[in-house]
């Protein structure tokens, strides 16, 4: 684990900077897709959209694939299973927000646990995290409320920060040191003017933050109200959509399916949804979650106290987008604060 | 306008018959120009009630989401009314339901409010992209008034209304109970303008068009689980045996969940833009239901949400229905 | 280079348009062999999701048969058929999709001769426009 490196790229090198990326590794970056803002490839830096907040599906997507091949089989005498090649190119994602990548922290514990799951980790050792600095938070930003920050650089190989007419640079592993190494000529060191500059850009954007989420005791106090009638309040608006999994960075849940074609076919994972009461529709045609409300405190309960207590973290990062993408406006700020208010 | 006290009065009114279980209406949302659909059980929840130029959502969903689970010994049904509070578009969507037998007219009571069109939460969030508080609207001589940090702007009402408002017609619901304030005539007509200037497109650039939208859907559902006609115990794409459509998320299924979707809506889309509004891809798809709509008006002179008493597209036919294309 | 040969599904009810088909068999007619015949028993029973669902499997095209307007064994199943298609046909239309791929016929039990020059018309219209190639499913995972 190297030092951290503190440089600073003039900002017109930034197109430099990723053609050279571009040059040997596979980029994906922030691009505007028709008013909607989404990780995707790109061959050339113009494609990039610099002024997004953040974008609507979370990078998670280029790691864990909402479609993904396990192995594929097909019929002879007898099945024969052939195994993908799961993609092992060197892939930068530039741009990724640091609750986004953030993310990765619950998501790598997942997918690491008793079961080493390749294709995620496959994709996770080849990727090479470069995350931009929040200048402009969100109106339902609550990264702060974790501890974290605008500028938070945890799983970032390289931080990027927007201080004016540079970017300060912040080279915090190998990966990101081996990524950089070939445009070294662009950088240089960082001055003390430049690292006061990075301070005062991340403090603006920390004070930008209106938002809190009171999470000091949430997991004791959650332990204690498993019956309250707060649950059953904010279920019934809920309609049970799921774009909140959909789009939360921490979100896991997945599906396997067999697809077939006569004599081939594949084993496929695909995104699921704890929201949809078919989740837990067992084959019995018994349902252990019958209900709206169950499955809205299971959701609130999986990210704010089982995964705390299994994992040490808890699984939101705030980035707030399913605050803003729901339909009925569930607000998880306000439910966690009612919660925490609830009286026991 | 919509007098609040009235509005309040009357839910606090029904509450207090005996046989209605709760009313669904709005209250103010948790940030922005956000609202929330509102549940009131006793008189105080009530008071939370408003009614503003940015209530978009379609409330007659919620009759339909009862979740029923099976009795235990000596349990009764819970048989009591839901009260709902519905724009003109909503009014429609109820009436829709209950045309198709999904739910009984005893069993809701609707409270009809007279709609001038609401605003885009699109739009409005592009002119105010970083608001946080909470803003209070109001419509007067064919403006939006906001109050934000001290500073008042109007902004003509076109400029923020939903698309789909501006050839509303029908501003007032055409079921209700009560009705709270006059009724608004309707002075705009739904000439589908477009649709027609979209069928005038050559099929490879339709084609390239609806590509280009169904390969960015993430199958979240969202626009089924958001719209009032949606109510199927088991969704064609939620069966496995057979299984119509795959999970996979490739060009191919996502066209044909759009397809079908658009389908199973024909006649019974209300246009009330809930499935456009709650896209989190934004993919147009009132575009879709719209074509239908035209469609269905004009082949069998049917229009959805508008009587109680007739029978549902599907459930009828003419001896006349067109059959030029038929061999 | 071999011509395109399309596959053509046709959803024949069994009274009817089977009928008609079987007797321009015992007929010894002749007619292209691309289609590929699902006997349903009553044209009422294609939901438009079976249309959908063979495009997607890889057919080039899709009829529905059924017996004429009054004639129908079950009374009412092809008034039904008639109106859903008419609708399909229109969204598909929308999408991009060419019309001339889902089509309907009428075929009687002694119409023997007309359903081998449907199927004649089908064919030609489906090779001309070419292969389904819009929403077809890769099945390469």
């Amino acid at each position: 684990m190297t030092t951290m490196e503190k440089l600073v790229l003039p900002k017109l090198e930034i197109r430099r900077l990723i053609n050279g990326m571009l040059a040997e590794y596979r980029v994906f970056g922030p691009i505007d897709d028709d008013g909607v803002t989404l990780f995707k490839q790109i061959k050339d830096p113009s494609e990039l959209d610099f002024t997004f907040t953040n974008s609507t599906v979370p990078p998670k997507t280029l790691l864990f694939n909402q479609t993904e091949t396990l192995f594929k089989f097909s019929l002879g005498r007898s099945v024969k299973i052939d195994p993908v090649d799961i993609a092992n190119e060197r892939t930068v994602i530039f741009g990724i927000r640091p609750c986004d990548a953030k993310s990765f922290t619950i998501l790598d514990q997942v997918f690491k646990g008793d079961y080493e799951d390749p294709y995620y980790l496959t994709r996770r050792k080849n990727t090479v995290l470069v995350g931009l600095s929040c200048t402009q938070p969100g109106v339902n930003c609550f990264c702060t409320s974790f501890k974290d920050g605008p500028a938070s650089a945890e799983n970032v190989d390289v931080l990027l920060t927007d201080i004016g007419e540079k970017y300060y640079v912040e080279v915090r592993s190998d990966r990101g040191k081996h990524l950089i190494a070939s445009m070294k000529e662009l950088l240089r060191s960082a001055k003390a003017e430049d690292e006061n500059n990075k301070k005062h850009v991340e403090e603006k954007a920390i004070a930008a933050i209106t938002r809190n989420m009171n999470i000091e005791g949430m997991v004791n106090k959650l332990d204690k109200m498993f019956e309250n009638s707060l649950w059953k309040t904010i279920a019934m608006k809920c309609l049970g959509c799921g774009v909140c999994t959909y789009l939360c960075p921490t979100c896991h849940c997945f599906d396997i399916q067999d697809e077939t074609a006569l004599a081939t076919g594949a084993r496929v994972r695909v995104w699921d949804s704890c929201m949809y009461p078919e989740y837990t529709l067992q084959a019995s045609g018994y349902n252990p979650r019958p209900e709206r409300v169950n499955r809205m405190r299971n959701r609130v309960y999986h990210k704010y106290n089982y995964c705390p207590k299994n994992y040490g973290v808890t699984a939101c990062v705030g980035c707030g987008r399913c605050i803003e993408n729901c339909p009925v406006n569930i607000d998880i700020i306000d439910v966690i604060n009612k919660a925490g208010e609830a009286k026991i | 306008m919509v007098n609040l006290d009235k509005l309040r009065e009357t839910v606090k009114e029904m509450l207090a018959k005996e046989d209605v279980k709760y009313v669904v209406g709005y209250e103010k949302g948790t940030y922005g120009f956000r609202v929330s659909p509102s549940f009131a059980f006793t008189p105080e929840d009530a008071d939370k009630f408003i009614f503003s130029p940015l209530c978009v959502n379609n409330l007659a969903i919620y009759p339909m989401l009862e979740e029923k689970l099976p009795l235990r010994k000596d349990e009764k049904e819970d048989v009591r009314k839901i009260g709902i509070v519905v724009k003109g578009c909503d009014s429609k969507a109820a009436v829709q339901i209950i045309q198709e037998k999904g739910m009984k007219r005893e069993h809701v009571v609707l409270i009809g409010v007279p709609c001038t069109g609401v605003i885009d939460p699109r739009k409005i969030k592009a002119r105010f992209p970083h608001q946080g508080k909470n803003v209070d609207v109001k419509e007067e001589n064919g403006k939006f008034i906001f109050s934000i940090d001290g500073a008042t702007y109007d902004i003509p009402k076109e400029e923020l209304t939903f698309d789909k408002c501006k050839h509303c017609e029908n501003p007032t619901p055409v079921l209700y109970d009560v009705l709270l304030g006059d009724e608004i005539l309707s002075t705009e007509k739904e000439d589908y303008e477009e649709v027609k200037a979209f069928e005038e497109r050559s099929l490879g650039e339709k084609w390239d068009y609806w590509k280009k939208q169904f390969e960015r859907c993430i199958r979240c559902y969202a626009c089924r689980d958001v719209c009032p006609m949606c109510y199927c115990k088991e969704c064609m794409v939620d069966q496995l045996s057979p299984q119509w459509v795959r999970r996979s998320t490739n060009l191919s299924e996502n066209a044909a969940w759009n397809i079908m979707r658009a389908y199973h809506l024909a006649g019974r889309c209300i246009g009330c833009g809930e499935c456009e509004r709650v896209c989190p891809m934004g993919i147009p798809l009132t575009e879709l239901n719209k074509k239908l709509q035209k469609d269905v008006k004009e082949m069998f002179s049917y229009t959805a949400g508008l009587s109680l008493d007739i029978k549902p597209l599907s459930a009828i036919f003419s001896p006349e229905d067109p059959e030029e294309f038929i061999m | 280079m071999t011509e395109f040969e399309p596959n053509i599904v046709a959803f024949l009810c069994n009274w009817c348009s089977y009928a008609g088909a079987d007797l321009a068999g015992t007929s010894r007619l002749k007619y292209p062999p691309n289609v590929k015949v699902i006997r349903v028993m009553c044209s009422g029973r294609v939901n438009p999701m079976f249309v959908v669902n063979a495009l997607q499997q890889g057919a080039d095209g899709v009829l529905i048969g059924g017996c004429h307007p009054g004639d129908c064994h079950y009374v009412q199943g092809n008034y039904f058929a008639r109106r859903r298609m008419a609708i399909l046909k229109k969204l598909l239309e929308y999408i991009g999709i060419d019309s001339r791929r889902v089509r309907m016929a009428w075929v009687s039990a002694a119409e023997g001769n007309k359903f081998a020059d449907v199927i004649k018309t089908v064919t030609e219209d489906v090779k001309q426009i070419g292969p389904m190639q819009h929403f077809r499913r890769s099945n390469e995972w």
